[in-house]
């Protein structure tokens, strides 16, 4: 059936309604007879009432509008036909007006779109999984090592056994993550990989897409068996189905593809998942390197599974405290999955969302100053309509329907331009490396909630005006020529009042913005302590079946030593980390020391290779870094940073000095020299004790390392050379993880830019608005006052101090309205505290500018209507009336 | 009269104009004699639901019809008054010629000041 979209809307909607038999006749009949009519635009409008009117048969008459023969009058849904009608007409009659007024709203709505869907998604459900509050986290924290509570790569194999023992969780799983090389078909690819020890399905509380999860002997046997995320295998695998049950290359080793991971469900953007058995026997106690979920067990509290857990920790204390003296103190937490992996965005998205509600009040008010103005226009309209015995209550909802239908109309434009909104943010958000599944989309309860903030809206700034059309006495209005003298006065102090309110909003909008970008500004300033400008870095990792322990030095050898060839390199290193990604530590011990009481000596640990501190740009205070002669047998060293001097040296020269690296069994390495401290947590983070030990004499046992290349221009312009190296020593060796350093710091800015993005826009909205509404006011007052500007003038007034009156009496309540802003600034500061940056709540500087930029605005928006009514005629002025 | 046999307005309208086309009675049709004769034109929709409401009455039946080009290749449904329609018509008709007995010939609104 080829029909116009007309006929298959039609038909669809005829057929649900009256059934299939029926819908056929109809259809048929309207179709016999538009032929006859034409296909004019008219004849199509009457088509879509034809159709209407069969949805609602009884109240068919009222919707063709011409028709009054089985009219029943009266009831409420006639009368909102009525009120929707009349409010149709009204706003055909002016659609400037009408389309301020929805333009005005929709900014406002896909403002609210927006924030909601973001916080929507990435807060309030982050994750698809079933019954999130009964997912939880293991997290630790060990008061010996100054270690916060954290959940990533902080559990030992032996110590995942100690938490299992926990009667109140279920199904716990544990894991760890690292990349792998994928082969499909000709090409390799690197893929996030996840190494389960345990079937996570069931935790999550998911089914496979396709397939089937591990079994119990297939992690115990470690089988090659493989997942694979949703997106992974519909953009590499054409979402070929039949994949399932073949296999798949990692590491060139054969592995049956067992099932797809469902979409969006990406943990920590986790790729490929294998298992991967890690029993106690295989790594140490202190070898933390896994993370570990389980369930709560049935009629279990959070609380009570954390009173075990402590029973637990305890016990572990007394088994293994004399070996193991972090454990003195040591706590076990169970937190859910949400709350780990949102707690970082929450601020940010509160403070937004905050900043929304701000912004809806701040369009609220502006479009019932607008209406406002309308309503006055239409005094004459309502007082007709009153003294013809409308009661209050009906013009009221007249009105009311008008407001919400603006508030309707303005709501879908919103809801639009909140779409593509999304999808920008969207795409910026795939991009990073948040650990949030949860992927953003305009959902139908983002539609509800911003369908009900449109109605609350159209309510909210209707009232106000048509109360105050209703206080009229409609006898007054009928015999004054335009309104009456009362109704003006008490139009201008309400006008009056949502300029104040207004520049409340405006203000306390515009110092949050200010603040976030003050902070932004404040970080901008903050040395890194290197050069991170030109910085190119890509991730190598080695598969251990190709490249044994030592073959892996000499191939990043061979690497640098090529990559420094290519022209526009200015120098290359190899490492293990880099600042602002800085996160791997060590225990260590100094030579000759006993252990302090309270604390352990724990720093970063970071393997560099020779040349690492000049490409990096780190500065050398003393002594010297990696050279040619510290090679794998020679005795080896350490650089340590300043901090870590000032930390665990005070007082002494640690150069000479040797530190026993990793715990008991560790090696002894000697201190060289003291590098120059970095940010090595990220710009708001201060400078933390990171100490430098020496790839070359690492028995390669980091087969990972980031490749660093400093640029003599645009870094990014290298990679294809860089490629082109690595694919000449190995053809099947991927690169991944390419990005510059800076783009490295901006991410760990993500929610700040966020917000202050966000915030800005918002603040320069709310500017707008507020220039808006300040020049409705003085164009109104001076309107009304014509005649009083004439006898001013004629009386000697100057033209400048007639302006001067407008612009003094237009902006008194916006400094009213300013010093309530302004105490709610500081409060929304307080409350924005985490997302600041050495800038205090209510930060004068901040708070100044706010103030002068909404007086500036303010100034010159009644300015304008001030200067016309300045320029007025005098004798033109005083006949006006 | 009894109750179930009441006609209202429209009804009667519609099952006039059913009666007047015989056995040529479908929703075009039927639409055009209404406003062939009395001027107005009612929506599709009220004429179908009115149909359905008398067909349930057992005042008129329906059966398919010839399906043709410019319907789209959708059948007709054709409708005609059965016996008992054309005796509620009937009783219709004289229950309303009973209110008019007595009154005046012609009869004019009160706001023309008769």
């Amino acid at each position: 059936m080829n029909e116009p979209f007309r006929v298959r809307l039609a038909g669809w909607l005829l057929e649900r309604a009256l059934g299939r038999e029926a819908a056929i006749s109809i259809l048929g009949d309207l179709e016999e007879q538009l032929a006859a009519r034409g296909t004019r635009w008219h004849d199509r409008i009457w088509y879509g009432r034809q159709v209407l009117g069969c949805l609602f048969p009884h109240r068919a008459h009222a919707i063709s509008g011409r028709n009054r023969l089985t009219r029943r009058p009266g009831g409420p849904m006639d009368t909102l036909g009525t009120d929707l009608r009349f409010a149709l007409r009204t706003i055909r009659k002016g659609p400037a007006f009408a389309g301020l007024v929805a333009l005005t709203l929709a900014a406002g709505i896909a403002a609210t779109t927006v924030v909601y869907s973001a916080v929507d998604g990435l807060v309030l459900r982050p994750f698809p999984f079933p019954e999130p509050a009964r997912l939880v986290g293991l997290g630790t924290a060990y008061p010996k090592l100054g270690t916060p509570l954290g959940f990533m790569e902080n559990l030992s194999p032996a110590e995942y056994l100690d938490g299992r023992a926990a009667t109140s969780l279920v199904r716990p799983v544990a894991w760890d993550m690292g990349n792998r090389q994928v082969t499909v078909g000709e090409t390799t690819e690197n893929l996030f990989s996840g190494f389960w020890w345990g079937d996570p399905f069931p935790t999550l509380g998911i089914a496979p897409f396709l397939g089937r999860g591990f079994l119990a002997e297939e992690i115990r046997s470690a089988r090659s068996v493989a997942v694979l995320s949703h997106r992974v295998w519909q953009n590499r695998f054409g979402a070929d189905s039949s994949l399932v049950g073949r296999r798949i290359l990692v590491y060139r080793h054969p592995f049956l593809l067992i099932a797809i991971i469902p979409p969006p469900t990406l943990l920590y953007a986790m790729d490929l998942w294998i298992p991967l058995p890690v029993g106690p026997e295989v790594f140490p106690r202190n070898r933390r390197q896994f993370q570990v979920m389980a369930r709560l067990a049935p009629g279990v509290s959070l609380a009570q599974a954390n009173t075990e857990l402590e029973l637990i920790a305890r016990r572990v204390e007394g088994e293994h405290g004399a070996a193991f003296p972090e454990y003195a103190g040591w706590r076990i937490e169970a937190r859910t999955w949400n709350d780990i992996n949102v707690q970082a965005l929450e601020p940010a998205a509160f403070v937004l969302l905050g900043a929304v509600v701000f912004v809806m009040l701040l369009v609220s008010t502006n479009v019932a100053t607008l209406l406002l103005g309308r309503s006055s226009a239409r005094a004459r309209e309502i007082a007709l309509r009153s003294a013809l015995g409308a009661g209050r209550g009906r013009i009221l909802r007249q009105l009311l329907t008008e407001s919400v239908l603006l508030a309707l109309i303005g709501a879908a434009l919103g809801i639009a331009l909140g779409y593509v909104g999304v999808g920008a943010l969207g795409r910026v958000l795939e991009s990073l490396p948040i650990p949030v599944s949860g992927t953003l989309a305009v959902s139908g309860r983002v539609l509800a909630v911003t369908a009900a903030v449109a109605v609350a809206a159209g309510l909210g700034f209707g009232i106000v005006p048509a109360l105050h059309a209703l206080r009229m006495d409609p006898h007054r209005t009928l015999q004054a020529d335009s309104g009456g003298a009362t109704s003006h006065h008490s139009r201008l102090r309400l006008q009056r009042t949502l300029v104040a309110v207004e520049a409340a909003l405006a203000i306390t909008l515009l110092a949050a913005g200010g603040y976030l970008v003050r902070s932004f500004l404040e970080l901008r300033a903050v040395e890194p302590g290197f050069a991170p400008d030109r910085l190119l870095t890509m991730r190598l990792s080695l598969a251990r079946e190709r490249y044994p322990k030592a073959a892996i030095e000499p191939f990043f050898a061979t690497l640098r030593e090529q990559v420094g060839a290519i022209p526009g390199v200015r120098a290359v290193a190899t490492a293990s980390q880099f600042p602002p990604g800085v996160f791997l530590r060590q225990p260590f011990q100094i030579e000759g020391t006993a252990p302090p009481a309270d604390q352990l000596p724990i720093a970063f640990a970071t393997l560099a290779s020779p040349g690492f501190f000049e490409a990096m740009g780190i500065p050398l205070e003393r002594g010297r870094t990696f050279g040619p002669d510290d090679r794998a047998e020679s005795p080896w060293v350490a650089v340590v940073n300043q901090p870590f001097v000032t930390r665990y040296f005070a007082g002494e020269d640690p150069i000479g000095r040797r530190i026993q690296v990793g715990g008991p069994n560790g090696r002894f390495v000697e201190i060289v020299g003291i590098s120059g401290a970095t940010r090595n947590r990220g710009l708001d983070q201060p400078p933390e004790p990171e100490m430098f030990l020496s790839t070359v004499q690492a028995d390669g046992v980091n087969n990972q390392l980031y490749l660093i290349v400093r640029a003599a221009a645009e870094p990014r312009a290298l990679v294809g050379a860089v490629r082109q190296v690595v694919k000449g020593i190995d053809a099947e060796q991927p690169v991944y993880a390419i990005r510059t350093v800076e783009d490295a710091f901006a991410r760990t800015q993500f929610s700040r830019r966020i917000s202050t993005v966000l915030l800005g826009l918002f603040a320069a909205f709310a500017l707008v608005l507020a220039a808006v509404g300040i020049y409705g006011v003085v164009s109104y007052a001076s309107s009304q006052r014509t005649r009083e500007v004439g006898v001013r003038m004629a009386l000697g007034a100057s033209r400048g101090s007639v302006a001067r009156l407008f612009v003094r009496q237009a902006l008194a309540p916006v400094a009213i309205g300013s010093v309530a802003g302004l105490a709610a600034a500081v409060g929304i500061g307080t409350a924005m505290r985490s997302l600041l940056f050495s800038v205090d709540a209510g930060d004068p500087a901040t708070l100044v500018a706010a103030a002068s930029l909404l007086t500036a605005v303010g100034l010159a928006a009644a300015f304008l209507p001030a200067w016309r009514a300045s320029r007025l005629d005098p004798v033109r002025a005083l006949r006006s009336e | 009269m009894t109750k179930g046999t009441y006609l209202g307005e429209f009804e009667l309208i519609v099952l006039l104009a059913t009666a007047q086309l015989g056995n040529q009675g479908y929703g075009v049709t039927i639409l055009e004699e209404i406003g062939r004769r009395t001027g107005r034109s009612p929506s599709i929709g009220a004429v179908y639901a009115t149909l359905a409401r008398l067909e349930t009455k057992g005042f008129v039946r329906s059966w398919q019809g010839a399906a043709t080009g410019e319907r789209g290749g959708r059948p007709r449904r054709h409708f005609a008054v059965k016996p008992a329609g054309l005796k509620a018509l009937e009783q219709t008709r004289q229950t309303l010629d009973r209110m008019w007995r007595g009154l005046p010939w012609k009869t004019r609104p009160r706001a023309e000041g008769w």
